[in-house]
């Protein structure tokens, strides 16, 4: 109650001054009145009446003055009267005022943006009700405990049945598949779009229902009554211009059709290892989803009410525990695990986020040093104004004041440019590098927007630096200073204390440069060795593309359409330009599926020793296309078919491991899966980085995709020139062939290969841009501490010169002075480095936090950058001429 | 009144008190405040306006007393500040306070 009626008295002193002012005008007027009225009563003259009340009573306006100073909102009216100085000061100078507002505006601009990303990708919380409640739930094996797998529905049927822990729990195909949705009579194209296999609590799990019509029913979850789809709003609204009468209605997907049960709301995006699924689909378990090694399915769960992570974890462990035990073929030494959805994939992202955090952190810090410098030598400048007003009976306190609220005003400049950066640099960020951010699970782009969050960042950002910044200027108008400021010129002789600090300021950022410098470096360092590697195929000039073949048995058994490599061939082959063509199952670089076999003539090893590679499908031509070399036999043709011998093709590393010290041609293995063929090797292949340029390579085999199907199939072709020029007439010639299956994600190869090293190449990119950043500010800072102290001691050059220094020694003097700091920043620098780059740890590659080349270089270029700035406005010391420098003052 | 006796100066906090137990009695303005403190104390105490003003600002705000413009006995407008019920309860407080803070220094000076 109390602080309302200060509120509201302070408000109307505020607002309604010229009443308040009235009011005490009156009552003071009147108290004189009756003090007068009491002295006449006592029996004075009236006119020593009068001129005792008046003594009694003091200055008017001292009285009004404390009266005034008794409530709050007279300390608003100073800071008012202050900022209005600050403004005005800072209209003046203009120039002054550019350079510290655009440099903060880059420094806050810089941190604003990374904040922005960090928020969206790290600190929000998942898009879905109660998101700290949503777990993911992992199979893991006693052998290496950390490494998380998925699960086959056989294992989740069990865990729903057992578990007591979960609100819901459900499954989700890890792979995704692409949905072909047919042209149709109201001009439609066909359109391949991005869909997902879920079991029906799905959406319960994720606490989000459709906003049209229903999810699915557990009993959807069969084979034969999974023709329903769940479709993306965005989808909903672009392709059926938001009909809401498509609910109920059967859509055609996959030359089949689907009845659409529900639409999600706007807001819902769902994405895992890809960008948002555009359809959902029940499960509809085949045949090989029902085998209980069938590891393809992601778990998600939403914990019971009242229970926690670690009672999950127990029971889930427990479970599992128990299937091992039950099923020791498949399970054997396996167990779960718990982690909340909202940590999951995000170790990477984290070092990364922090990286550039400390790295926009620096190009801040530098920011403030460059505006410290500005301010202090303006201070230097402003000496004769602050003596006077001193001398007018200003407090140091009151100047300290007003100074640091020229700061603060400045960093607010610098603050509200620099979020307007934000508001303009985050989304093209995104558009810029998407790549590497839209590939964190559950974390759509749409959620790296500046925010309240970022809003509270920057101010908080924006007032330390404020503070940062004006404590040095400030703190100068609290030393005693000697001799009188009014007498004295304007510059101060022979270097002194404000010169000292301006240069240990250089050397502060020279080194906090240094640190920027040291991290971009070694990450294109890293980014240089890494795209040196040789991923073991020849990414120029190939096209690829997506296309969906759907299969009743997803991951097994013999293709539904037989002819596709040879309709590939056929079509594709008699395109202009086009050299080769063929189709994998997996991309490299791409990661890859796996398989456990058995060698023929090789003893049956213990279970947990059952050879395995990875596993792919290929089309004849898929080697040649991609210039992978064939060393030894053949690669697939069109005479392997489901009517000839079963065939493989292995990679080096698979013959090298399997058959050291044999020829693999002709030998033969067999898939652990019952009713599964010998396959005969009848070729070995070079090795593909399979699992990133940073991955070595594994033992691999290949099927062709005639014996073996995939449900979708990348296309790859080899063409004469730039291979986005052929997308259009490649996409004709396939649709003639496939008009049903349209293709999707077009794209070079070599996109394929940047994206692979997409993370790094992100913190390359930001880090070097950063650096750039950094060394520029510390080049401009250099220039500006150099000229003013020139300007500072012209007088004293032009002394020196008229007794007979050189100019060339003047120069020297300047330049040397500064580089001796300068050096003193790197030494600082350096140190710093060896510290900050463990920062970067797993995102270098193949060089140390410490290489010495990297720092040596960076080093060079940083002393190189720090001479020229000293030394180009040095130059202007030799060019003093004595008689006007004695004559200047 | 021959010689003035130099004016005490006030404990800190007093003038708060001494104020809200001379409005206690009756609501007065600004120079009636002055005088009533002057004449009870025996003109010990002098309350300059430079002192009692800021004083009565911050009582209002503090909602101990509220002004109000009336006018006087000599036919003149003066702000009358009367004493609230949140005003009456801290007197009553401080005057608690107060006595057991003389009592307890006198038994000291007296010992």
């Amino acid at each position: 109650m109390p602080l309302w009626r200060h509120l509201a008295a302070g408000l109307r002193g505020l607002f309604r001054r010229d009443r308040v002012e009235a009011d005490l005008d009156a009552e003071l007027r009147s108290y004189l009145d009756e003090s007068v009225g009491q002295k006449l009563r006592d029996g004075l003259p009236r006119d020593r009446a009068l001129r005792a009340a008046r003594v009694e009573m003091g200055s008017l306006e001292a009285v009004k003055d404390e009266v005034r100073d008794a409530g709050w909102e007279r300390h608003l009216e100073t800071l008012w009267q202050d900022l209005r100085y600050a403004a005005r000061g800072q209209g003046r100078a203009p120039g002054f005022t550019a350079v510290a507002v655009l440099t903060l505006a880059l420094g806050v601009g810089a941190n604003s943006t990374i904040f922005t990303v960090v928020n969206g990708t790290l600190l929000r919380p998942l898009s879905f009700p109660s998101p700290d409640r949503l777990v993911l739930v992992w199979k893991t094996h006693a052998s290496e405990p950390g490494d998380f797998s998925i699960v086959s529905a056989p294992e989740f049927w069990d865990w729903q049945r057992q578990n007591h822990v979960f609100d819901s729990l459900a499954i989700f195909d890890s792979a995704g598949k692409g949905y072909n949705l047919a042209a149709d009579a109201i001009g439609r194209d066909a359109e391949q779009v991005s869909g997902v296999r879920v079991t029906a609590q799905f959406f319960r799990v994720l606490g989000v229902e459709p906003f049209l019509g229903r999810g699915f029913r557990p009993e959807e979850e069969t084979l034969g009554k999974d023709h329903e789809v769940v479709l993306a709003y965005g989808l909903w609204a672009a392709r059926y211009g938001a009909d809401a009468s498509l609910v109920g209605r059967t859509i055609r997907m996959d030359g089949e059709a689907y009845t659409v049960v529900g639409v999600m709301p706007p807001d819902f995006q769902f994405q895992f290892w890809s960008g948002p699924r555009q359809v959902w689909v029940p499960a509809g378990f085949t045949a090989g989803d029902q085998r209980r090694n069938s590891n393809s399915f992601v778990a998600i769960a939403r914990l019971a009410p009242g229970v926690t992570l670690a009672q999950a974890q127990a029971e889930m462990a427990t479970i599992q525990g128990r299937l091992a035990a039950q099923y020791p073929d498949d399970d054997a030494d396996t167990s779960a695990a718990v982690v909340p959805m909202g940590d999951f994939g995000l170790t990477e992202v984290r070092r990364l986020m922090l990286a550039l955090l400390a790295a926009v952190g620096f190009v801040l810090l530098i920011a403030c040093v460059n505006v410290a410098n500005l301010l202090l030598a303006r201070g230097a400048g402003r000496k004769r104004e602050l003596a006077i007003r001193r001398a007018l009976g200003a407090s140091p306190a009151r100047i300290a004041r007003q100074l640091l609220v020229e700061s603060l005003s400045l960093a607010v400049l610098g603050g509200a440019a620099g979020l307007a950066a934000a508001v303009w640099g985050s989304p093209l960020l995104v558009r810029i590098l998407p790549g590497y951010l839209s590939s964190i699970a559950f974390r759509p782009l749409s959620g790296i927007h500046v925010d309240g969050q970022v809003l509270a960042f920057t101010l908080l950002v924006t007032g330390l630096a404020g503070i940062l910044f004006g404590v040095f200027p400030a703190s100068g108008s609290f030393r005693r200073r000697a001799g009188n400021p009014l007498n004295e010129r304007g510059d101060d002789q022979g270097g002194g204390r404000g010169n000292r600090l301006r240069h240990a300021l250089v050397a502060c950022e020279v080194a906090l440069t240094l640190v920027v410098l040291c991290g971009a470096g070694l990450m294109i360092a890293s980014m240089v060795r890494l795209l040196g590697v040789d991923p073991g195929f020849d990414p120029a000039r190939v096209l690829t593309m997506r296309v969906s073949l759907p299969q009743i048995n997803t991951y097994y058994g013999p293709p539904v359409h037989a002819r596709f490599c040879q309709d590939l061939g056929e079509s594709v082959g008699a395109v202009t330009g086009v050299v080769s063509t063929g189709a994998v199952a997996h991309l490299p670089l791409r990661g890859n599926a796996g398989r456990g076999f058995f060698l023929e003539g090789k003893p049956v090893p213990e279970r947990s020793e059952t050879p395995g590679a990875s596993y792919s499908v290929a089309c004849p031509g898929y080697f040649r296309t991609m210039g992978i070399p064939i060393l030894e036999g053949r690669e697939f043709t069109a005479r392997d078919t489901l009517a000839s011998e079963p065939v493989i093709v292995i990679n080096q590393a698979m013959a090298r491991r399997y058959w050291p010290d044999e020829d693999a041609i002709g030998r033969r293995i067999r898939m652990g899966i019952a009713g599964e063929p010998w396959m005969t090797v009848v070729g070995v292949v070079g090795d593909v980085r399979h699992w990133g340029l940073d991955s070595a390579t594994r033992p691999q085999f290949f099927r062709p995709y005639t014996q073996a199907a995939w449900p979708s199939m990348t296309i790859v072709v080899r063409t004469t020139a730039a291979p986005m020029s052929f997308a259009r007439p490649i996409a004709l010639a396939l649709a003639r062939v496939e008009p049903d299956r349209p293709v999707s994600n077009i794209g070079p190869m070599i996109d394929i290969v940047g994206a692979s090293v997409g993370s790094r190449r992100f913190a390359m990119l930001l880090l070097s841009s950063f650096a750039l950043l950094a060394l520029a500010l510390a080049g401009v800072g250099i220039v500006g501490v150099v000229s003013y102290s020139v300007a500072q001691r012209t007088r004293e050059i032009g002394i020196r010169v008229a007794l007979g220094a050189r100019p060339g020694d003047m120069v020297a003097l300047f330049v040397g002075r500064t580089m001796v700091w300068v050096a003193a920043g790197l030494a600082t620098g350096l140190a710093g480095s060896l510290a900050f780059m463990r920062l970067l740890g797993t995102l270098l590659f193949d060089v140390r936090p410490a290489d010495p080349m990297v720092l040596g270089a960076v080093s060079a270029v940083l002393a190189a950058i720090a001479l020229a700035a000293s030394y180009l406005p040095a130059r202007r010391a030799a060019s003093v001429d004595p008689l006007v420098a004695l004559r200047s003052e | 009144m021959p010689e003035e006796p130099a004016a005490l100066v006030l404990v800190q906090g007093t003038l708060d008190m001494l104020i809200l137990k001379t409005l206690a009695l009756e609501p007065l303005h600004g120079f009636g405040i002055t005088l009533r403190i002057e004449q009870m104390s025996g003109g010990v105490f002098r309350v300059n306006p430079g002192t009692l003003f800021p004083a009565l600002k911050r009582l209002e705000r503090d909602g101990l007393i509220a002004g109000d413009w009336r006018t006087t006995e000599n036919n003149r407008r003066a702000k009358y500040y009367t004493l609230a019920a949140r005003g009456r309860r801290q007197l009553r407080d401080e005057r608690a306070a107060w006595g057991r803070q003389v009592a307890a220094i006198a038994r000291i000076l007296e010992a």
